[in-house]
């Protein structure tokens, strides 16, 4: 670990040494963020971490809300320590250079689109960032996020604390042929789904799923697709495009 | 890299090291192939094959526990026409000299046994093992549980092949010992134990259990001891091979299992932890038989000692 800041409640920014996987990353990818067998307390388990931000020297950049034993741990961290990183995996966010896109972030669904807009905007696209948080005090730094993105974020906190009075979805306005990309709370996934179905607007999304190996052997980590089907998030997601997947439970 | 000490004959096949994946934590191979030298290890044992299709159970389907994890999977997979055309294949092709054990799953004594047909024209497979362990899957350890049924199918599975035959045992019985021996007894080559053990874990917020099939098996470092005192008790019962499985993540954890009676070792969970893991446990034991005035891996296998009192 090369840098660890806290950057809102509960909520660090991680920088991890790791030139392959910044070189090989993709927008939407996420790495597995383990301890190794040597490690005798918790989490046992490696857990899945969107990848935030990468640089040309070789760091990887995460965003780490205090949730569980694995996030704690990795809260705890100290500068220097070494966790085992396996990665990039999974289907990253896929659209095309001349499409208009709007990224539609809950909580920390914000990692992956910190990482998405600063490299579309860096390549002149038409990309832009709507980021939601329950309160004030858990609203990643502005400043910050205007750093790696190149751009603004539109803030909406649920108690106007921060940015604008009410949830994220509010700030979204129907517009034909613009894709929106989706990464956060289940609920707010949900609401994005029948917002861009009513407006006819293509809808990708990042969905999460308790994880085990992150490769496709194990097949815990499945989400129910439009046709029944089981489909893998580590593989065949973590990202798909929301018509493909089952939204009635 | 497994060097001519871990080098054994176990149910007539040649195991270059004792270190094998075990089933359901490694697919179907392909899914390692970029991680891990698979052609390196003892071998895999494939995730279960069914007559048709299984899709699986309802999400979450894992959770971690303390020291360990909690699945219910509910034995997805391919089935068995897209094994032999899909998986198989890639097996074939790129794992010489790991031996491939094939998990075999069914409803009925008439459903193992297809599986096992389905397969005996088929290069690359090695052996089967015969999983009458799963607690995930209604009737899932009717055959582990059951010594009459668990007679009748071993006896029937022994009609329809010559290769290694390899029961997977269930924890979950008062005396694994007679289990053993009724394998022994009608025809089965050795014995994997142990599969999991059957729990649950309830999210107390919500009232409900974390796993959407209710219960799950627990697997990982916390089942250690009792896999090892299982395999101890199963090596007491009968002269055929043993694969001990449960819990390992070192070397030191493997070679509990081997001297306690197990003549090979499958690594599960760790996988999860570190795929590196199977690499790591074979070159430490190869240390430690290295250390031993007799540095033979088969003179470890059940080579505990107890002190009289």
């Amino acid at each position: 670990m090369a840098d660890k800041q806290l950057v809102a409640e509960e909520t660090w920014w991680i920088e991890l040494d790791s030139p392959d996987i910044a070189r090989a990353s993709e927008p939407g990818q996420f790495v597995m963020v383990g301890f190794g067998c040597g490690n005798t307390g918790a989490p046992l388990l490696p857990r899945p971490f969107s990848v935030a931000w990468r640089s040309d020297a070789g760091r990887v950049g995460l965003l780490v809300r205090e949730f569980g034993s694995g996030t704690a741990r990795l809260a705890r961290l100290h500068l220097g320590e070494e966790v085992l990183l396996l990665g990039p995996l999974g289907r990253p966010f896929q659209f095309g250079p001349d499409e208009p896109v709007i990224c539609v972030a809950g909580g920390v669904g914000l990692a992956p689109f910190l990482f998405l807009v600063g490299q579309a905007r860096r390549a002149g696209l038409d990309v832009s960032l709507l980021y939601g948080e329950r309160d004030a005090s858990r609203v990643f730094d502005p400043a910050l996020i205007e750093s790696l993105c190149g751009t603004e974020a539109e803030i909406w906190t649920e108690d106007g604390g921060a940015g604008n009075a009410g949830r994220v979805l509010e700030g979204l306005t129907p517009a034909v042929d613009t894709t929106v990309l989706g990464c956060g709370p289940t609920p707010m996934l949900h609401a994005l789904f029948q917002f861009t179905r009513e407006h006819d607007m293509p809808l990708q999304v990042s969905v999460e799923e308790h994880m085990g190996c992150g490769v496709g052997t194990c097949q815990g980590c499945v989400v129910r697709a439009a046709d029944g089907s089981w489909r893998k998030s580590c593989t065949e997601g973590p990202v798909f495009n929301a018509a493909d997947l089952d939204w009635g439970r | 890299m497994a060097g001519s000490v871990l080098a054994q004959t176990v149910f007539g096949l040649r195991f270059q090291g004792p270190v094998l994946l075990a089933s359901g934590t490694c697919g179907y191979g392909e899914e390692y192939a970029g991680l891990i030298p698979l052609d390196d290890l003892g071998g895999l044992v494939t995730k279960a094959v069914s007559l048709e299709p299984r899709p699986g159970n309802p999400t979450h389907r894992i959770a971690e526990t303390p020291g360990g994890m909690i699945n219910a999977i509910g034995l997805a997979n391919v089935g068995l026409a897209r094994f032999r055309a899909e998986k198989l294949p890639w097996l074939r092709d790129h794992l010489q000299r790991a031996q491939v054990l094939v998990n075999v799953v069914g409803d009925s004594v008439d459903d193992f046994a297809a599986v096992v047909a389905g397969l005996e024209g088929e290069e690359g497979v090695a052996g089967y093992e015969i999983n009458v362990s799963c607690p995930n899957v209604k009737g899932g350890t009717l055959y582990g549980t059951d010594e009459q049924a668990l007679a009748g199918l071993v006896a029937r599975l022994r009609q329809e092949t010559e290769r290694p035959l390899i029961v997977k045992l269930t924890p979950n019985v008062p005396d694994i010992g007679l289990y053993a021996r009724v394998c022994e007894q009608e025809g089965a080559d050795g014995l994997s134990a142990i599969n999991t053990f059957p729990g649950m874990l309830i999210d107390v917020e919500r009232r409900r259990p974390v796993i959407g099939n209710v219960s799950g098996g627990v697997s990982g470092p916390s089942i250690l001891p009792m896999g090892v005192y299982l395999t101890w008790k199963a090596a007491a019962a009968v002269s055929i091979p043993i694969i001990g499985v449960g819990g390992i993540r070192s070397a030191a954890d493997a070679l509990q299992y081997i001297l306690a009676g197990a003549d090979l070792i499958q690594i599960g969970t760790a996988l999860f932890i570190d795929p590196a893991v199977a690499a790591d446990v074979t070159r430490g034991i190869e240390e430690f038989v290295l250390r031993q005035p007799e540095p033979d891996l088969a003179a470890l296998v059940g080579s505990l000692q107890i002190p009289s009192a």
